[in-house]
Formats: C-alpha cells, structure tokens, sequence
C-alpha cells in the first residue's frame, strides 16, 4: 500500500549506525523502530519524508528511489 | 420512602433524574428549564444525590460533554429548550446516530424570531429527523415517570437510543400538580444499572461501535431501532405499571373515544384542558373523543392505522408549524401520510393553536371539536389547515 | 512522542481532523467529535470517569489550531476556567491544513495560504497566553525539534491535577512549502528565532527554556516557501517584533505573569 504513494525509501547502513535512536525519535509516522540490531523501517507505513535521513548524526540512512 | 405533594414539573424533573440515577449531568440554564437545573444543583450540594454536574458554557457544550460521558459508559441526564436546542444541533444528531442512550428534557419553549419564553412544540419537533425517541407529557407526574422509563427504553440493546422527554414550559415546567414520588429501591429495581454493550473507554476494555464508513447501512440502523423502540416502549409501560400502578396507555391514548366518529388528536398540556372539554361536550351529547398523542418519535403508525377505521374526522391540534411544507403542521402531515393508503381513512383537519405560547383556550377547543363533528358528518372539513387563533372566539374560558 | 510520555493507563480524545487522524490509528482508547469540540468531550470523559471511580486515567485532549484558536476556543476556555482534570495539547501547524491550506487564527504574519494569497495580514493568536491568562495549573510550549523537553513537558503535566495546556508546534510540509526531509531543521530554527520560543508557566510563574542566543528571523523565513512573498519590511517589522517578544520573555523569567 505505502510504496504506491513513496517516491524514496529509507536504507540504514547498520555498521555507520550508532543506534542513538534519534531517528525512531523524529520519525512522524512512528515507522523507524529501533532494535538490539540495529534500525529496522515498516515499508507497510513509511512515507518516504526523509526526515530519519536528515537527522541522523552519522549519516547512516539514505534515502534511495523506489523501484517500478 | 415514596411520598407525594405539589410538584412542578421542572421540580418532578429532578427528582427523576435523581431516581435515575444519572450519573453525568451536563447542562447550561434556560428558561423555562432552569429550575430543573437548579434544583439538580440543589440536590447533588446537598448530598442527597451523587452525580457529576458540569457547569458548561453553552449548549453546544453540554450535548458533547454528554456524549463524552455517554461514550466512557456513563447514565447522562441534560435539559435544555428552544434556542438552546438550536445551539445543541450540531451535536445533537451524533448520540441517535452513535446510538448512545442519553435522556435528556425538552421543556418546550418557541423559537425565535419573536423571542418568547412560552411554549410550543417548535423546539423538539425540528429535531423529528434525528433519530432522538421522544415522548409529550401532560403534567408533572407523566414526566416524572416518563423520564425513569426513558432509560429503560433507550438503553434496551434492542433500541440503543437516545429519549427526550418533552413537557410545555410554564404550563407543565412551573405549574405544581399533585406528584407521587417513588422509593428509590423499588426505581432501582425497575431500572438497572447502565452498561453499553458497545462503548467503553476504559483502558483495560476498550470498545468503540461503529467506525462504518457505510452511510446507507449505519442510518438504516437507526431507523430499524425506531421501529423495535415501538414495541420496546409498550413492554416498559406495561411494566411500570405492574409495579408503580401509573399507566399512559402506550403510545396513544383514546379518551372518551368509544361511538365517536370525531376525534381531537393533542399533545402535551393542552390535553389536560382538552380532556375537560370533551367531558362537558359528551355531557351535553356530542359524540366528540380525543386522541392523546404520547410519544411523536417514532410515530404509532401501526397503531393509527389500525384506529383509524373507527372514526370519519380527526381534528389534529398542532402547537407548531412547517413553513412551506405540504401540510401545515406536523403532526398533521405525519399522520395523513400514516393514514393515506388505508382503505377507510378519515378525513383530517390541521388546526394550529397555542404558537408562541398563547393559552389553548376551552372556547378554542371547542371550536375544533364542533369542527371536526361537522366533517365527520358532511365528510370534508371547511378548512384543510385552520389557525384558530385568528378566530374571535370569545374570552379565555 | 507523547503517547510515549503519558503512558498506557490513558485515553485520548480528540477534535478535528488533525487530531483524529493523528489518534486513528493508536492502541489506546480514543474517540473523536468532528470540530469545533476541543475540550467538551473530554470533559465529559472526564466527568463520566470519575462518576465511575476511575480517575487513576489519564485524558488527553489533542486538537488543532483552527479548533483551538478558532471555533472551539470559548470551550478551552470555560475548560481551563472550570480546571477540567485533562491534558490539552495543541497541535498547530498554522492553518487549517487538512482541507487544503487555509488561514487560522494562528496562522503567522507574512503566511501564504489559500484564503491569504497575499500573506496574512494579522499577527498568530498568542493562544498559551490567552489560556495562561485563565491561571491553570499548567501551561507550557514545545517543539517535536526538542523531544526531550516535550517529554519532560508532558511527563510533568501528568502528575498535576486540574487543567494543563500543551501548545506544540508541528511542521507542514506541504502548507509550509518545505522538503519534508528538512521538516525537524525547520521547527528547530522556529525555536532558535524565537519565533517559536520554548517556556512554561507553572502557577502563573513564567519559567523560559529556551536558549537566550537568537539566530535572525530570516533564516527560518526562507527555509519555508510560504514566507516568499514577504517584504523586507514586513521581515523588519517580523524580526522587531520577536525581538520585543524575545525581550518580555527573558524580563518576566521566574516572575508571575498575570494580574
């Protein structure tokens, strides 16, 4: 369903990421969950705002073009 | 410990909230309801009823407030009239349409323009398309009991509900009328506590009804629990009267109705004063009867048309009136639809009287009844709609 | 984030499109009323919770600024007056935004919007002061740029009894005319002009938390495409006037504020 409205999507290169959680913090849709793993995204309700990128201190996230 | 005095009607009001047992009471003053309130106010400082009053800023207010508190699983008891109602609209449609069973009072007052404090039956009836259930008293004791089976009728899960139990101000809201007032014990045991199958807000049981995005479905609803409130109603009449030894016949009354081919159709106060003229006339021979219409939502359809055959002329007397609508007054409208495709129907006639809260006067209604006794006989009434008080029809008697 | 403050003994009310579609979706017990009901549904909710001994449950009252500043804002406050026990929180994004972008009564000065194609002419409602003014117990601004301090806000708010009022402001994208991605980098340089500033009025004694240092107005006027069609005067006139603003703020820090 989400992926028919985003133009991008978030990626985490988890081993940049210092799992602060400020992207979880920041998120508007409560969509970026932090785990002991690392950054996890829910694709199902993400909208592609780039906020979580755009905070990130370490520049872990990138947003990436949605594919189709 | 049961007792009875001289009551008004906003005084038997109280009492019956209180015997309710409402437990959220939202409300913003009004003439003629203000002594309702007041004397809720009374009680609860006095600590001879628990209940939550909000003191809110408006009507609007009030009926969200109840609906709120409604919504969390609360009994609410509200009251307002005339430009209060008005004010409440907004609101006013979401508890039939959520089917929350608030009850809540019309002391009927007139709308404005031409501010009056008076009576008549604008106020409630411009709400007839809500859904809200609502039952015309006479004097004090019919809203005192009116108000206490309201609950049970509103609540039932086949009806889901919301009741407005309406009562003309001055002429029931501040006139005292001998008034029993039943035990507590034997209310509680008539009415129990309130619990809504399908709302509650409590964390540990959250329920909320009807998040339908089908509009047809959801107002179909409603009318089907109109329908079931019919026969709800007469089940709890019939059962106050078992315990209480007060009955109001249902939905209608027929008084003095038995040869009559004329009958009036009244409600609210100025049946009270109907009844005596009818008695005087049928003393004097005039095969007159009255019809006192008790509850206006739903409407007794089924009820009327089956009476209908026994009588050649029905004279409504509506305390209202619909600008521009095809039949004058509303009850009158309602009821030549009810009766239209009957195969023995009666002739109607639409009288208006009492508008802005002039006296219903005996002369007034005796004009009606020698009315509509000559339409039963020569088969059509002079008149289709009649404001008889444009008639000089002597002094107030 | 505030979910995440008040905790799950907790239900939810809400008024308006903004809050409704916000509250949609959570866990937590919630109803909504359409608009121009901030308030008096929950203070029925309220009501209705303690008739049934349950006032261990915390109610929030969430609403946007066209209810709160405009239709609804007599109910907020006969609630503040009659020091409802709920938590009222504001979420503005300065303007009525769900039905496409037009102008509220906290819409600032300068602002496009549809109804204001030539930018409003009026300055935003000073709406936390109107209902401080009332002297409820608590009264505080935020900033979803500052989450911590939001959630202290509100974590406090929940042990206080009687009527808070939470004012936050919540970025727009898309009537604020930004890229989303830069929406907490815009909010923050609402808080750092002192356009936005950060404070809390607790028993009508002013406390200020946002930094003294001030970046220039103009810096968060131009991150926004609404503010595009300002004059340079009226940015003086803006920037003057946050500066009067940011000068009262820091003067009446630690004092009473109301008469």
């Amino acid at each position: 369903m989400s992926s028919i409205v985003r133009s991008f999507r978030p990626t985490v290169d988890q081993k940049k990421c210092v799992k602060c959680g400020l992207c979880q913090t920041y998120c508007p849709e409560g969509t970026v969950i932090l785990t002991d793993e690392g950054i996890l995204f829910d694709y199902r309700f993400c909208k592609g705002c780039g906020v979580c990128a755009n905070e990130c201190r370490v520049k872990a996230i990138e947003m990436v073009r949605e594919e189709g | 410990m049961s007792f009875t005095r001289m009551m008004e009607g906003n005084e038997a009001a109280a009492w019956s909230a209180k015997l309710s047992r409402a437990e959220v009471i939202p409300a913003y003053p009004i003439t003629p309801q203000t002594e309702l309130i007041s004397s809720l106010a009374s009680m609860i400082a006095d600590g001879k009823m628990k209940a939550e009053y909000i003191k809110v800023e408006g009507e609007h207010t009030a009926m969200a407030a109840a609906i709120g508190a409604s919504v969390t699983g609360a009994r609410v008891f509200t009251a307002s009239s005339s430009q209060g109602i008005l004010f409440m609209e907004e609101p006013f449609w979401m508890p039939p349409g959520m089917r929350l069973p608030i009850g809540m009072c019309i002391v009927n007052r007139s709308i404005a323009p031409l501010g009056t404090l008076r009576p008549d039956h604008m106020d409630s009836m411009l709400q007839r398309d809500t859904g809200w259930i609502q039952l015309y008293c006479e004097d004090s004791q019919e809203v005192l009991d009116t108000i206490i089976m309201g609950y049970r009728i509103g609540e039932d899960k086949r009806v889901y509900l919301p009741v407005a139990t309406c009562y003309d101000g001055y002429f029931v809201s501040a006139t005292a009328t001998p008034t029993n007032v039943p035990d507590q014990s034997e209310v509680d045991d008539f009415l129990p506590p309130y619990k809504h199958e399908w709302y509650s807000l409590l964390p540990e049981d959250f329920r909320m009804h009807g998040r339908e995005t089908n509009m047809a479905k959801a107002r179909y609803e409603v009318q089907q629990a109109q329908e079931t409130a019919k026969a709800v109603i007469e089940e709890v009449e019939k059962d106050w009267k078992k315990r209480f030894g007060r009955y109001y016949d249902g939905m209608i009354e027929e008084y003095q109705c038995k040869d009559a081919d004329a009958v009036l159709m009244t409600m609210g106060s100025m049946t009270g004063t109907a009844r005596d003229v009818v008695d005087e006339m049928r003393a004097n021979g005039k095969k007159i009867g009255l019809i006192k219409l008790r509850c206006f939502r739903p409407f007794p359809r089924e009820e009327l048309r089956r009476i209908a055959k026994k009588y050649k002329a029905i004279g409504v007397a509506d305390r209202n009136t619909s600008f521009g609508s095809a039949g004058g007054g509303i009850v009158a409208t309602d009821l030549a639809r009810a009766l239209y495709d009957i195969d023995e129907r009666p002739v109607i006639a639409d009288f208006h009287v009492g508008l802005g809260g002039t006296d219903v006067t005996m002369n007034q209604i005796e004009y009606m009844a020698k009315q509509t006794l000559r339409a039963a006989k020569a088969g059509k009434f002079k008149k289709a709609v009649d404001w008889v008080e444009f008639h000089d029809l002597g002094p107030v008697m | 984030m505030i979910l995440d403050a008040v905790g799950s003994n907790t239900v939810v009310y809400g008024d308006g499109p903004c809050a409704m579609c916000a509250i949609r979706n959570i866990k937590l017990p919630n109803f909504s009323i359409h608009f121009s009901f901030a308030a008096d549904g929950a203070t029925g909710i309220v009501a209705g919770l303690r008739a049934k001994g349950r006032e261990d449950i915390t109610v929030v009252s969430s609403a946007g600024d066209g209810s709160i500043g405009d239709i609804s804002l007599g109910k907020v406050s006969a609630a503040a007056e009659r020091n409802e026990n709920m938590i009222q929180i504001c979420v503005d994004n300065e303007a009525y935004m769900n039905t496409g972008i037009q102008k509220s009564g906290l819409t600032p000065f300068g602002a496009w919007t549809t109804t204001t194609p030539r930018g409003k002419e009026a300055m935003k409602k000073d709406i936390p002061m109107i209902i401080a003014a009332h002297k409820p117990p608590y009264v505080a601004t935020a900033s979803v740029a500052y989450p911590n301090d939001l959630k202290a806000k509100l974590r406090k708010a929940k042990e206080i009894k009687g009527f808070k009022y939470i004012h936050t402001v919540i970025p727009c994208p898309t009537g604020w005319r930004f890229d989303p991605a830069k929406a907490i980098e815009v909010t923050k340089l609402g808080v750092d002009t002192w356009v936005w500033p950060l404070y809390e009025i607790e028993a009508n004694i002013l406390k200020v938390n946002s930094r003294s240092e001030q970046k220039p107005v103009r810096e968060y006027l131009d991150a926004q495409g609404r503010f595009r069609g300002m004059s340079p005067e009226q940015i003086d006139f803006l920037q003057g006037e946050t500066d009067t603003r940011r000068k009262n703020l820091l003067d009446a820090n630690g004092k009473r504020l109301f008469l």
